[in-house]
């Protein structure tokens, strides 16, 4: 029992993680139709920045220098920042990066088909992750945790340790979602959302400025994943592969939750942290094939609910 | 005549009203491609083979993205398959070509089974689907230590594919890898080609530009579409059988994510659903880290290609293909 709830604990860090990077995805699906396959990448970059915002130049804990550290400790103000402060700006960065792209590369991309839209994105996943690899190089960081990681930070419930961490990336999780979802309910940004993602070609109709508010669904959803690559550290550390593998964790869990459901985002990454942490345990798979079960998890919600737990069920007109 | 016959023959028309431009393209590159074993040293000759059996997993990636419409990120995964499959056939003992054969066949199947829960699900689905597995493919390699070679790899043992004495290449077995190579590509070419103009080829074009029309049409989609999936997978296994001939050492690190994303990023830059298109989509893995390197401003290739991906689909949407005028079969929605 003691173990299985440590395994559940350390299941939902993970979980927090997947859920945030699935929101991301699930925002801009919901109002483009669009599975951005660079969300990932875009997180990633964004991640390192916070590094970059964070670090004092010179070497870091391995012996690598930063590049970038002490170009922003001649530049940026009251540089190397705080790790809260620096996550902050990397989601700020993510913003700004996801509706630079959404302006310039998607736009002009409207109407266009959707296999030439994918094609860009997966384009932009191969050159932002070169970048990454290109700038900062392969090695791997440890990212310093923004909450107490010490090895006493932990609530002990029925013997298996709650850690600090954990409840810490639930929190801005959660309130995460109640933001954004004041934010749809009570903005007349929301609004236009709302009614873009119901029916666009009428929402135009009555004068709702699609393309600003395409421009700021991108720029939240580019955040909210900029903060899940940058939560990821105190638990495991940045390289340039690591977005890669938390994307396809994200899509199980926004698949499995439903492509254009929030909500289902949050549920998928929960069921998607639960089962890569306890499937090692109990199913006997072996620990570097934890892919495995929520990729498994993902070709059966696609085969037996294609539109997720909580997704709307499309209609396809002939 | 079918109705299915009647809806395509416009489309047919369509695509072959430059057949002229393209034969000229097609006898060209046949001139192109000979006179490299004629002046290459042995080390470039088995460099330019390689890229051969490259444009084979790219026309692969191109049969089921281009002219199917099934989007895969993971068909470097196929290459691999082919690859591990050749090395543990030849261990068995058997004859080069029927382990080759052998390997293809059984990528094929391996396609199959893998896409067979991907035949219910539509566009962006599959997508993701391949590229999970592309993912989940190398940890699952190094786990099959005793085929694979686990994390550092195996050897294969191509000791005996040596020339025949009568054709007095003795001592130039690159020279001999290398027809060879081409050779098999151009069969697979020529299998692809007459598939497309068959009624099969037909059907998969039907239901890649309307897949609830060609069902209404009478068309089996799942079955026509799991054919195009076990077709492609097994020319993407021999790929990988002939890789592993040309290489003979190879590790899960071959066959990793970007891989697949390069592969298919070439069947894109190429043009989808064309030929030629798998022809230049190679050219162009060659030409940009070619043309990166005498620029000299960016010390990474993938940022250059990625970047490459992106803006083809502005300027020319249709790929490089597609901008030699044979801009008959763009993949639509």
């Amino acid at each position: 029992m003691e173990l299985f709830l440590q395994r559940c604990f350390d299941g939902m860090f993970n979980g927090a993680i997947y859920a945030s990077l699935a929101i991301a995805i699930v925002m801009i699906f919901r109002s483009t139709g669009l599975l951005n396959f660079a969300q990932g990448e875009m997180a990633m970059m964004s991640g390192y920045i916070a590094l970059v915002l964070l670090s004092a130049p010179g070497a870091t804990g391995i012996g690598f220098s930063l590049n970038g550290t002490g170009w922003a400790e001649q530049w940026v103000p009251f540089h190397p920042w705080p790790t809260g402060v620096a996550i902050v700006g990397a989601v700020l960065f993510g913003g700004l990066l996801g509706a630079f792209i959404e302006r310039f590369i998607m736009r002009p991309l409207d109407g266009k088909s959707t296999l030439s839209q994918v094609n860009v994105t997966i384009g932009l996943l191969i050159m932002l992750n070169g970048l990454t690899l290109w700038i900062w190089g392969p090695f791997a960081r440890s990212f310093p945790s923004p909450f107490p990681n010490g090895i006493d930070d932990f609530v002990s419930i029925g013997g298996a340790r709650l850690r600090y961490t954990t409840i810490g990336v639930w929190i801005v999780l959660l309130v995460v979602i109640a933001g954004l979802g004041a934010l749809v309910q009570n903005t007349k940004t929301g609004l236009a959302f709302r009614a873009i993602t119901s029916n666009r070609e009428s929402a135009a109709l009555v004068g709702v400025p699609i393309r600003r508010t395409l421009t700021v669904g991108w720029a939240i959803a580019a955040g909210i994943g900029a903060l899940s690559a940058s939560l990821v550290g105190g638990a495991i550390v940045l390289e340039p592969l690591t977005m890669m593998k938390m994307l396809i964790y994200a899509l199980a869990a926004a698949t499995i939750g439903g492509l254009d459901s929030p909500l289902g985002a949050v549920v998928g990454g929960f069921i998607v942290g639960l089962a890569q942490a306890l499937a090692p345990g109990y199913l006997g798979i072996p620990t570097e094939l934890t892919l495995l079960p929520p990729l498994g998890a993902m070709v059966l919600a696609l085969v037996l609910r294609p539109h997720g737990l909580f997704g709307t069920v499309p209609v396809n007109r002939v | 005549m079918t109705v299915i016959d009647q809806l395509t023959e416009t489309e047919a028309e369509h695509t072959g009203h430059r057949p002229r431009l393209a034969r000229v393209g097609w006898i060209l590159l046949a001139i192109v491609l000979s006179v490299p074993p004629l002046v290459a040293d042995p080390l470039e000759l088995t460099r330019l083979s390689r890229l051969v059996v490259l444009v084979l997993a790219v026309l692969g990636v191109n049969l089921l993205t281009g002219y199917a419409g099934l989007i895969s990120l993971g068909h470097g995964v196929f290459v691999g398959v082919g690859a591990f499959a050749m090395a543990n056939l030849i261990d068995q003992g058997l004859s080069l070509f029927v382990a080759g054969l052998l390997a293809t066949v059984l990528t094929g199947l391996i396609g199959l089974l893998l896409g067979l829960p991907a035949l219910r699900v539509r566009g962006l689905y599959l997508a993701l689907i391949t590229f999970g597995i592309a993912l989940a493919f190398g940890p699952f390699v190094r786990r099959l230590g005793s085929w694979t070679g686990g994390v550092t790899g195996r050897t294969v043992d191509n000791e005996a594919f040596v020339p025949p004495s009568f054709l007095g290449l003795d001592d130039q077995v690159h020279v001999w890898r290398y027809l060879c190579c081409l050779v098999v590509v151009a069969v697979w070419f020529l299998i692809v080609r007459n598939l497309i103009r068959s009624r099969m080829g037909r059907a998969i074009r039907t239901i890649r530009d309307n897949e609830s029309a060609a069902a209404t049409f009478g068309i089996n989609v799942p079955a026509v579409k799991a054919g195009a999936l076990t077709i492609s997978a097994a020319m993407t296994g021999t790929a990988g059988v002939l890789q592993a001939i040309l290489n003979p050492y190879i590790s899960h690190a071959d066959f990793d994510a970007f891989l697949s994303l390069r592969l298919y990023a070439a069947a894109v830059v190429g043009g989808l659903g064309t030929l030629l298109g798998a022809v230049f989509g190679v050219i162009a893995l060659i030409v940009v880290p070619f043309l990166n390197d005498a620029v000299g401003l960016i010390d990474n290739e993938a940022v250059v290609f990625g970047a490459g991906l992106v803006l083809i689909t502005f300027v020319a949407p249709t790929g490089v293909a597609g901008l030699f005028g044979r801009n008959g079969n763009t993949a639509g929605d």
